[in-house]
C-alpha cells in the first residue's frame, strides 16, 4: 500500500514538472486552439534546426510560441502567422517548402527516375525482331524437312 | 559495348552523388540566408539598458558604420568574444552597439527586475571588459525576432544609412574578423569617409559662389 501511494506521488510530481515547464496559453476558440496547435507544429525552430517549435525547449521556440499566440489574438490567418516568420527566418521556418526552381526538383527527379528506370525495362524486354523469328522458323523448317 | 553512353551513366550518376554528399560536408547548416540583408532595421523604440530613459530608434544607429552584438550575460560565447570585441573598439575604433536580451526574464511575468539585470552587466562587462558605445535593451525579444536572431552572440554590420549589410551568427574572434566582417567594415567605412568628403567639398563650393 505504501509503495503505491509513493509511486503515486512521484509519478504526480512528475507530471507536475512537466506540467509546469510548458508556457500557459489560453484559447476561447477550440479551433484557434488546434490552428495554434498546427502552426507550432509546422514551425521549425531556427535554433535546434530538427525541431518545430512546438517541441523545442530554446528560447527562440518559446519566443516564436509567444509571437504565433500573440498574432492568433490579433485575428491573423494561418497564411499571415506563416508570412510573418518566413519574412524574418526565411522559408527555412515552414516544413513544407514552396515550389520554386532550386526545389522542384525534390517532386521531379523520383518522377523523372521512375520513367527513365520505366523505358529501360521496356527497352530490354523488347522481343526479338518478327522477320528474324521467320528466318529461324524456315530454317528449322528446312533442317525438319532434311531430317524426314 | 555498342552504347557507351548507358554503360557509364551509372558511374557518372555515383559520381555525382559522390559530389552532391561530398560539398555537403563543408556546409554550415546553420548558415540561413538572412531576411534583413539589405533592408533597413526593423523598427524599433527601446531604451538604454542602463539609462532607461533613454529611448532608441533605427535612427539612433544611422551616420556610422556600426557593429550591433545581440548578446546576454547568460551567453558563454559572448563572455569569450568581449575581450576581443573591446580590442576592436578600443584599437580600432569600431562602433560596437549591444543589443540586449535576457533569457530569464519572462516577459509575461516579469521575474527578475532591471536593476538585477543591469548589475550581471556591470559585473561581466568589468571583467572581460566594455566594447560597446551603448546598450539597447530588448525587453520582449521582439527586435531580435525581427532581426531573425535565433540566439547569441550574432553580429549585424549596419552601414551609415542604417541598412543592414551583412548577419553573422556566432561569434567574431581574430579569423572572422579578418577574413568575413573586417573587410565589409573597412569598405563601409570608406564609403563613408568617400561620401562625407563629398559632402564637405559640395558645402565648401556652394559656400564659395
Amino acid at each position: 500500500m505504501n509503495k503505491i501511494v509513493v509511486f503515486c506521488l512521484m509519478f504526480g510530481s512528475l507530471a507536475f514538472s512537466s506540467l509546469a515547464s510548458q508556457d500557459n496559453f489560453s484559447f476561447d476558440d477550440p479551433a484557434e486552439r488546434a490552428l495554434f496547435l498546427r502552426l507550432t507544429n509546422e514551425l521549425r525552430c531556427p535554433m535546434c534546426q530538427n525541431q518545430n517549435i512546438a517541441d523545442s525547449d530554446a528560447m527562440i521556440a518559446h519566443d516564436m510560441r509567444r509571437k504565433v499566440y500573440s498574432l492568433l489574438k490579433q485575428g491573423k490567418s494561418e497564411q499571415e502567422v506563416i508570412d510573418y516568420m518566413k519574412a524574418r527566418y526565411g522559408d527555412f521556418v515552414y516544413y513544407n517548402p514552396p515550389v520554386t526552381f532550386a526545389t522542384v526538383w525534390l517532386w521531379l527527379l523520383p518522377v523523372l527516375f521512375a520513367v527513365g528506370a520505366g523505358l529501360v525495362i521496356i527497352r530490354r524486354r523488347k522481343p526479338a525482331l518478327p522477320e528474324d523469328m521467320a528466318v529461324k522458323l524456315e530454317k528449322a523448317n528446312k533442317m525438319l524437312e532434311q531430317d524426314k | 559495348m555498342k552504347k557507351p553512353l548507358p554503360m557509364i551513366l551509372p558511374l557518372l550518376l555515383f559520381l555525382l552523388l559522390v559530389i552532391f554528399l561530398f560539398q555537403g560536408l563543408f556546409n554550415d547548416p546553420r548558415a540561413l540566408d538572412s531576411q534583413v540583408k539589405g533592408k533597413p532595421l526593423p523598427s524599433f523604440s527601446l531604451p538604454d539598458l542602463m539609462h532607461p530613459e533613454q529611448i532608441y530608434s533605427p535612427e539612433s544607429l544611422k551616420g556610422d558604420v556600426t557593429i550591433v552584438n545581440v548578446w546576454g550575460v547568460w551567453c558563454v560565447t559572448c563572455a569569450v568574444e568581449l575581450p576581443y570585441l573591446t580590442h576592436l573598439s578600443e584599437q580600432e575604433g569600431v562602433r560596437i552597439v549591444g543589443l540586449y536580451f535576457d533569457q530569464d526574464l519572462d516577459p509575461d511575468f516579469g521575474t527578475k527586475t532591471l536593476s538585477r539585470v543591469q548589475q550581471e552587466v556591470t559585473e561581466m562587462l568589468s571583467r572581460y571588459g566594455n566594447p560597446y558605445a551603448f546598450n539597447i535593451f530588448d525587453v520582449y525579444r521582439d527586435t531580435s525576432l525581427d532581426l531573425g536572431v535565433t540566439g547569441a552572440p550574432e553580429h549585424f554590420v549596419i552601414d551609415k544609412d542604417g541598412i543592414v549589410r551583412m548577419h553573422h551568427i556566432g561569434d567574431i574572434n581574430e579569423r572572422v574578423w579578418e577574413n568575413k566582417v573586417g573587410p565589409l567594415y573597412r569598405k563601409l567605412k570608406q564609403e563613408l569617409a568617400n561620401s562625407q568628403t563629398f559632402q564637405e567639398s559640395q558645402i565648401s563650393q556652394s559656400g564659395g559662389e
